[in-house]
């Protein structure tokens, strides 16, 4: 094999509050398959922004092609021939296969376009990738498996020696993950490095010379893939256990208080059953993508659903709008607290007051200022929300008080189930610390409390049980005293039968 | 694979995107035609066709404007007034003696900053572009008012004549010039939007903005294109207005904006962005127009029509907006 075609040393990049690469360095040879994996957060996707020009490093070289590269934009990586498929694809849906593939640059002829020669062109493209498209169908007509080849031709089509592909196989069925790796073979032959981000060990199994791990924003291993085992690959990932002060408080766990059965709802919400006790904090755990928070969104009526039956204490409920899962006792505490959880530019009062008018309004529709008045100041004592005054702008706050403003607002109901989606990202200690202690406080109170977490450390440290989701199904359901990470990790890789391989541990 | 056995040369024409919509809206104006043909005979007398067309024409031109615009996902709402503004500008020029085609030309280019300022507003300062369009909406109708101190103009006066010929009165092979100005425009402006690279980028601009930069494409630099060949479509309306009034009219154009969208989503242009092809603004327009002119030759008070043209447009986006969001989940199910 020749020598490397990428040379990363000393990469750090901060965001604010958080280190997100540590001093990484990476390198990647050409006509091989490497894989990167590691944890949600780890640091790959940043990493390979990076290296694709899409961030910019705060510290460390940067050699690509033999070539020292001081500062590189997404235009620059191009030109190298760096070439990145995203999770999410990236193309315009009105336009041709062919449009698409020769965006930024169209072949013309004396300032006309010759579609026939890019039609050509894109045609023999996919014909050396074994790809059955014809170049002119609309791009938005075609499956997204199929999309995800075109962006793949794409990134041919600009002779990319440097291919990056984050999570390739996720919305692909198994047939055309063959067809994929075929590519990807193919490819290596001729010569291009290529990088693969997945978390679907099983898949590195037939395609990966070398694996990266990362961890907390460094590397921790690069080494051949058959001197690993996927057991090792596992505990590198996890690492260490991390000590974290988690209050815990026990209850006795009393009736049961809500139940899903057979939910169904897109492809990310297959079939799901659980149930939630007096006295019990359930977590739900997974990798990015598992269909948690689609699962959260479906309960709560935010999303439509195909199927499946709600009951809350012994009985069903029809949910078509979250006002239907708000009016039955069951609120959401949504992931993205500045996108759904809040109305960024109205007071504290404002979002507070939000989804309790029909408690604050007399008969006519008129909202009781001094109700309101009273409804903010209960909540933001008892949540502890530090604030100079009530009518401030939610935006002002800090992360962590945002947070609380947004557990507030549902709190200030009387709900029997409270679901709270990543409740804690973002913010910091302390404040996660505070968030825990309301959680707790509401398990106490005999609600029903589920939420969704994508930290390893936290879901065993607050949960009662765990149940972990992979591939939009539940795949495990753990007493969290006698689990283990490594043992939550596998049932959050369990793909079913994309691969006629197992995990092996 | 590779049996693509030779298309005939039909099978071509539907292929291309958004043609088979286009046929659809041909088929709804032709049979909008034959009915008004019935309501009164005289709706289909060669001078009232010869009419109906020249009445189409500055609607059509503007419809060239607000597709380029709407294509890029954007709106343009200063087009009425820039026929206002551009229609004042040239006449008050040619009542003070500037010879008709210096007023022209000067005309076009204060026409064609209003464009860029456009671009600028949307593209790179990156205001909505319905608060953008609409402020200089009001700007460039203050322009129409202050150029002749906010009085309509005198006549052109005779110097300006064959201005006046060549934009309105003339006649080429027995058709009005005014019909041929668009004719020809719309033979440039498709051309530029299907055949040449800037008009693909209109197109990938609208369709997916992130995608585009992402593959090198100067975003700006598209979506102002498409603003200033809307105020140059619009300039034209204005020159076209004064040739035919003789004179220049502080409100010509007004609600212009509106009828070129109109035109525009009657034809299948698409106000999400990324869809819709310039013929079908053609159709668009003389739907537009029939209805105007056979309405009224049917005796229907002007409320009527406007009623009747309202409820058009708004059915056409609807159409539009539940083809677009109806398809993912058909996807889903499949």
């Amino acid at each position: 094999m020749g020598e490397y075609i990428v040379e990363l040393n000393h990469i750090n990049k901060s965001f604010p509050g958080v280190r997100a690469l540590d001093d990484v360095s990476f390198n990647l040879k050409s006509g091989e398959v490497l894989a990167l994996v590691g944890e949600n957060g780890a640091g790959k996707s940043t990493l390979m922004k990076i290296l694709s020009g899409a961030y910019m490093r705060d510290a460390g070289e940067m050699q690509i092609l033999d070539q020292v590269i001081e500062d590189l934009t997404p235009k620059k990586a191009q030109k190298l021939g760096v070439a990145i498929i995203d999770q999410e694809l990236n193309m315009c849906s009105h336009l041709s296969v062919a449009e698409n593939i020769f965006l930024g640059h169209e072949k013309t002829r004396s300032g006309v376009l010759s579609n026939k020669e890019m039609n050509q062109e894109a045609k023999d493209i996919l014909d050396r990738l074994n790809i059955d498209i014809d170049p002119a169908t609309t791009v938005g007509d075609l499956a997204t498996s199929k999309q995800q080849m075109v962006e793949i031709a794409k990134a041919l089509s600009i002779n990319a020696k440097i291919l990056i592909m984050d999570e390739p196989t996720s919305s692909l069925t198994s047939n055309e993950i063959d067809d994929l790796f075929i590519i990807i073979k193919k490819l290596k032959v001729e010569g291009c490095g290529i990088v693969y981000i997945s978390h679907r060990l099983e898949e590195l199994q037939r395609i990966a010379d070398r694996v990266i791990i990362m961890r907390d924003g460094k590397c921790v291993v690069s080494m051949n893939f058959k001197d690993t085992t996927m057991s090792e690959i596992i505990s590198d990932m996890v690492g260490h256990e991390i000590k974290e002060e988690f209050p815990r408080v026990n209850c006795k766990r009393g009736k049961k208080i809500f139940e899903v059965q057979n939910l169904n709802a897109g492809k990310m919400v297959r079939n799901i059953n659980f149930d939630l006790y007096e006295g019990e904090i359930v977590g739900i755990a997974g990798l990015m993508g598992a269909g948690r928070t689609e699962t959260t969104r479906a309960i709560f009526g935010a999303d439509p659903k195909e199927s499946g039956k709600i009951l809350v204490d012994g009985e069903k409920v029809i949910i078509n709008g979250s006002i239907d899962a708000i009016r039955a006792g069951i609120v959401l505490v949504p992931e993205d607290r500045r996108r759904d959880g809040l109305c960024i530019r109205r007071s504290v009062q404002d979002n507070i007051a939000l989804p309790n008018l029909d408690l604050l309004c007399n008969k006519i529709g008129v909202v009781d200022k001094k109700k309101e008045r009273a409804m903010t100041d209960e909540a933001v004592r008892n949540l502890r929300v530090k604030l100079t005054n009530a009518g401030a702008n939610v935006g002002t706050l800090s992360g962590g008080n945002q947070q609380k403003v947004v557990v507030a607002k549902w709190l200030a109901r009387n709900s029997r189930v409270v679901i709270f989606d990543e409740p804690t990202r973002g913010i910091d200690v302390a404040a996660k610390v505070e968030i825990y202690n309301i959680m707790n406080k509401l398990k106490q109170q005999g609600i029903a409390v589920l939420f969704v977490s994508s930290e390893m450390p936290e879901v065993m440290g607050i949960s009662d049980r765990i149940l972990v989701m992979c591939d939009g199904k539940i795949t495990g359901e753990l007493v969290t005293e006698e689990a283990t990470q490594d043992q939550i990790l596998q049932c959050a890789t369990k793909f079913d039968s994309k691969s006629e391989q197992v995990v092996n541990s | 694979m590779g049996n693509r056995e030779k298309q005939r040369p039909w099978e071509d024409f539907l292929a291309i995107r958004g043609m088979r919509q286009v046929l659809t809206v041909t088929v709804a104006l032709a049979v909008l035609i034959i009915a008004f043909s019935f309501l009164s005979p005289s709706f289909h007398s060669g001078r009232n066709v010869g009419n109906l067309l020249r009445q189409v024409a500055p609607i059509f031109i503007i419809g060239i404007g607000q597709t380029y615009v709407l294509i890029t996902g954007n709106i343009d709402l200063s087009i009425g007034s820039v026929v206002g503004m551009s229609c004042m500008i040239s006449a008050t020029l040619m009542t003070k003696g500037v010879n008709p085609w210096v007023a022209m030309l000067l005309t076009i280019i204060v026409s064609i900053g209003v464009g860029i300022l456009n671009g600028a507003l949307v593209a790179k300062w990156k205001l909505p572009p319905f608060i953008a369009t609409m402020g200089t909406m009001t700007v460039a109708r203050g322009v129409a008012q202050i150029v002749n101190n906010n009085y309509n103009t005198d006549a052109i006066g005779k110097a300006a004549q064959s201005f006046r010929n060549v934009f309105y009165y003339g006649k080429i092979f027995g058709l009005y010039n005014t019909i041929w100005i668009a004719v020809v425009l719309f033979l440039v402006f498709d051309f530029l939007l299907s055949k040449t690279r800037s008009g693909r980028y209109i197109y990938a601009v609208g369709s997916n903005i992130e995608a585009s930069k992402l593959s090198g494409v100067n975003t700006a630099r598209s979506i102002t294109i498409a603003y200033v060949v809307s105020a140059l479509c619009a300039c034209v309306v204005g020159l076209i207005t004064s040739a035919a009034a003789g004179m220049g009219t502080m409100d010509a154009g007004n609600m212009y904006e509106l009828y070129a969208v109109a035109a525009a989503v009657i034809g299948g242009v698409s106000t999400l962005g990324g869809q819709g092809i310039l013929i079908g603004t053609v159709i668009g327009a003389c739907i537009w127009g029939v209805l105007q002119n056979g309405l009224q030759f049917a005796g229907a008070p002007v409320a009527i029509r406007n009623i009747v043209i309202g409820t058009i447009v708004v059915i056409s986006v609807l159409l539009d907006v539940v083809i677009r969001t109806e398809k993912p989940r058909r996807k889903i199910k499949e």
